[in-house]
């Protein structure tokens, strides 16, 4: 379910496309996190501060807590604003924190900041955002970030975005018409088969997920038409089925190879009654009984 | 090649001969120098170490992989000194079985562990472990899983053919005291004491690598390199490569990295197709195979081959292992709905095993064999 995406604390990877764009769901994400009194951390890249924030209530704009990276990437103004170290070390002050309670922390977009970070790095910070076990302090008990990440998918190949989802815990991918989107929702839980659900939504303008019915998995097609079976049974010369006397026949017969004791006693020790058996021949007139000499050619 | 007589002692008449001599010598001929026998346990200067075997081909010690049909199709089993490689699954759940199995059966024969992974922690990798089946009620959950199968047909026993009956079945039942190959209960975890008792070193990337930022160039990743670190100094501070005498008992290292080639070592060969550093890990498996055939130890590493995009890089790795396993499973693919398959979980394929000292190698002749998880067990069936 769609609304049950932030109980799933990990990294969660939204995946759009130029058809179905994903921020809207990623604002109405953050919004419903933030009247969920968690905190809410942005790193926003890829629009201004203002179109960002466009749309959220006092409140929330109040509660979360926007890293800007838009406006100056490279620290060129060497301000306090720009956040030092670039977007690397950008992400990693957001893995140092230390407050206690569940925390968001929203990505726009990762796209961005594959364009501007190598592959592997990302992963790596990626997942220690994600997996905050080994704090300095050891004051972080238990897991309970949710890193909600936007990828525009178009832009990278199948390498990247296979290597960002068996990262993800779930990833969702949005598709969908001028009317209705549709969201198809894979959860990766560990040692756990994947479940994969669809679900048709749409954002209201002040940012809050409807949901509409959830659709029937389609990765279950529909067995093939019942082809005219024919029955080889029908039309033979010989008989496939034992009745009932017939079975019991079968079952008592001595097998050859059967050692039964009345075929043992019968080896051992010869009757009376059994004759033993004999070979009586008769001498033909061409027969030659002289062993030796096959073709009678030596003159002997 | 890690032959247990030769590592570390140095002595000579390696030689020895498959059809070992019988205890009544009817001959005069002695033979000089130590006696390695193979097959005989009665070589003096031999200790066997436990949970090992010699190979019944060709002398070559085996360590049981955990898992008693795999051991069948690889010949016996993992060969000491060898890698084997597992292809992992697209969604990777029937991998890590595997590589539990490897690590649980380490610690039943007392082995030494090293685990070695960047996305768990080796801790929590070692409580997950399967319980073995103890002797006493292997039988009879054995049999509780056979009687919740639906076949309502009896067992027949067969009047023509009876001579089939005496064939051994693939999958045989526990046999009760056998050192070589145990049965896991998945449901279960393994107990405390068992892990309290076993030795093991791990090896958590993440932590290695926060302690230095920079990130220092050379041809071998950054991790890859640190952790080749690693599995040298545990060999060689613990004697395994009979550098150090080891005034102990010899023991095998049992060698378990997870994961291996996915963007959180550091490898970018699963992101795109022209990667920068694309020997990375075919230099790491050449080294890893020098550092193996040199000590007693054995190796089991999983790798996402799925998300490799470069054919190349694939062909190149299963040459550089010894064993090749694949595991396929029918999550998501339409072979899911194939009535064909719809006992299984998912396809099991051998694609490579090692000709060690050998001509030939001993490929089995079943080909298409299938794997399924069911509640307490991971079976392979054909």
């Amino acid at each position: 379910m769609l609304d049950s995406l932030l109980a799933l604390r990990g990294f969660v990877l939204l995946r759009d496309s130029v058809e179905c764009e994903g921020r809207s769901l990623l604002k109405a994400l953050i919004k419903k996190s933030a009247l969920c009194g968690e905190q809410v951390h942005i790193l926003g890249c890829e629009v201004s501060e203002e179109e960002f924030r466009e749309g959220f209530d006092f409140d929330i704009n109040n509660r979360v807590v926007y890293h800007n990276l838009f406006r100056d990437p490279l620290n060129w103004s060497k301000t306090e604003e720009a956040l030092p170290g670039g977007p690397l070390g950008a992400l990693r002050a957001l893995c140092r924190r230390t407050h206690p309670g569940p925390v968001t922390i929203a990505l726009d977009s990762l796209s961005w900041l594959l364009l501007h970070l190598p592959c592997t790095t990302l992963c790596q910070t990626l997942h220690a955002l994600s997996h905050r076990d080994f704090c300095p302090d050891g004051s972080s008990s238990v897991e309970q970030v949710c890193v909600l990440g936007l990828l525009h998918e178009e832009l990278h190949g199948p390498g990247l975005v296979g290597a960002l989802s068996s990262l993800a815990q779930a990833e969702v991918t949005l598709s969908g018409m001028l009317s209705q989107t549709s969201a198809s929702i894979v959860y990766r839980r560990p040692r756990q088969r994947p479940t994969r659900q669809t679900q048709c939504f749409s954002i209201l303008p002040d940012f809050s997920l409807n949901l509409q019915g959830v659709l029937p998995l389609e990765s279950q097609p529909h067995p093939g038409p019942p082809t005219t079976q024919v029955d080889p049974t029908t039309h033979l010369t010989f008989n496939l089925r034992l009745s009932k006397k017939e079975k019991e026949a079968k079952d008592s017969l001595t097998l050859p190879f059967h050692f039964s004791s009345e075929k043992q006693q019968a080896l051992l020790c010869p009757g009376p009654g059994q004759a033993t058996s004999r070979i009586f021949y008769e001498p033909d007139a061409y027969d030659d009984l002289d062993q030796e000499d096959p073709d009678d050619d030596l003159d002997i | 090649m890690a032959a247990v007589e030769t590592c570390g002692t140095g002595a000579g008449g390696t030689g020895f001969m498959a059809a070992a001599t019988s205890k009544n010598n009817v001959t005069g001929f002695q033979r000089k120098g130590p006696r390695a026998g193979g097959t005989d346990s009665s070589g003096s200067r031999l200790v066997s170490i436990a949970g090992t075997r010699p190979s019944v081909r060709n002398g070559q010690l085996l360590v049981s992989t955990g898992l008693p049909a795999l051991d069948q199709l690889l010949g016996g089993g993992l060969a000491v000194g060898t890698v084997l490689l597992i292809e992992e699954d697209k969604y990777n759940i029937y991998s890590p079985l595997l590589f539990k199995y490897f690590l649980a059966e380490g610690i039943i024969s007392r082995h030494t562990l090293l685990v070695a992974s960047a996305k768990e922690d080796p801790a929590d990798i070692l409580q997950e472990l399967p319980a073995p089946f103890l002797d006493d009620n292997c039988k009879k959950e054995f049999d509780e899983d056979t009687c919740n199968h639906k076949t309502p047909e009896p067992n027949i026993e067969m009047k023509i053919a009876w001579r089939y009956q005496l064939l051994p079945k693939m999958e045989a039942g526990p046999v009760s005291s056998s050192r070589f190959g145990h049965y896991y209960d998945v449901s279960k975890r393994i107990p405390q004491e068992l892990l309290e008792a076993s030795k093991w070193h791990g090896f958590f990337l993440p932590e290695k690598l926060s302690l230095s930022l920079k990130v220092e160039h050379c041809s071998l990743t950054h991790g890859y390199l640190k952790l080749l670190n690693f599995i040298q100094s545990i060999i060689y501070e613990e004697g395994f490569d009979g550098s150090n005498p080891q005034k102990k008992q010899k023991n095998i290292l049992r060698i378990g990295i997870q994961n291996l080639g996915s963007p959180l070592w550091g490898d970018d060969i699963c992101c795109t197709e022209n990667c920068n550093n694309s020997h990375s890990l075919t230099k790491f498996l050449y080294v890893l195979r020098g550092l193996l055939r040199t000590s007693l130890s054995a190796c089991v590493i999983t790798v996402p081959s799925h998300l490799i995009q470069n054919k190349a890089v694939i062909a190149r790795v299963t040459n550089l292992s010894d064993t090749v396993v694949g595991l396929e499973s029918f999550i998501g693919s339409e072979k899911e709905t194939n009535p064909l398959y719809k006992d299984y979980h998912g396809l099991i394929h051998i694609r490579q095993i090692p000709r060690l000292n050998n001509l030939t190698c001993d490929v089995s002749d079943v080909k298409d064999l299938g794997f399924k998880l069911k509640r307490k067990q991971f079976t392979i069936e054909h």
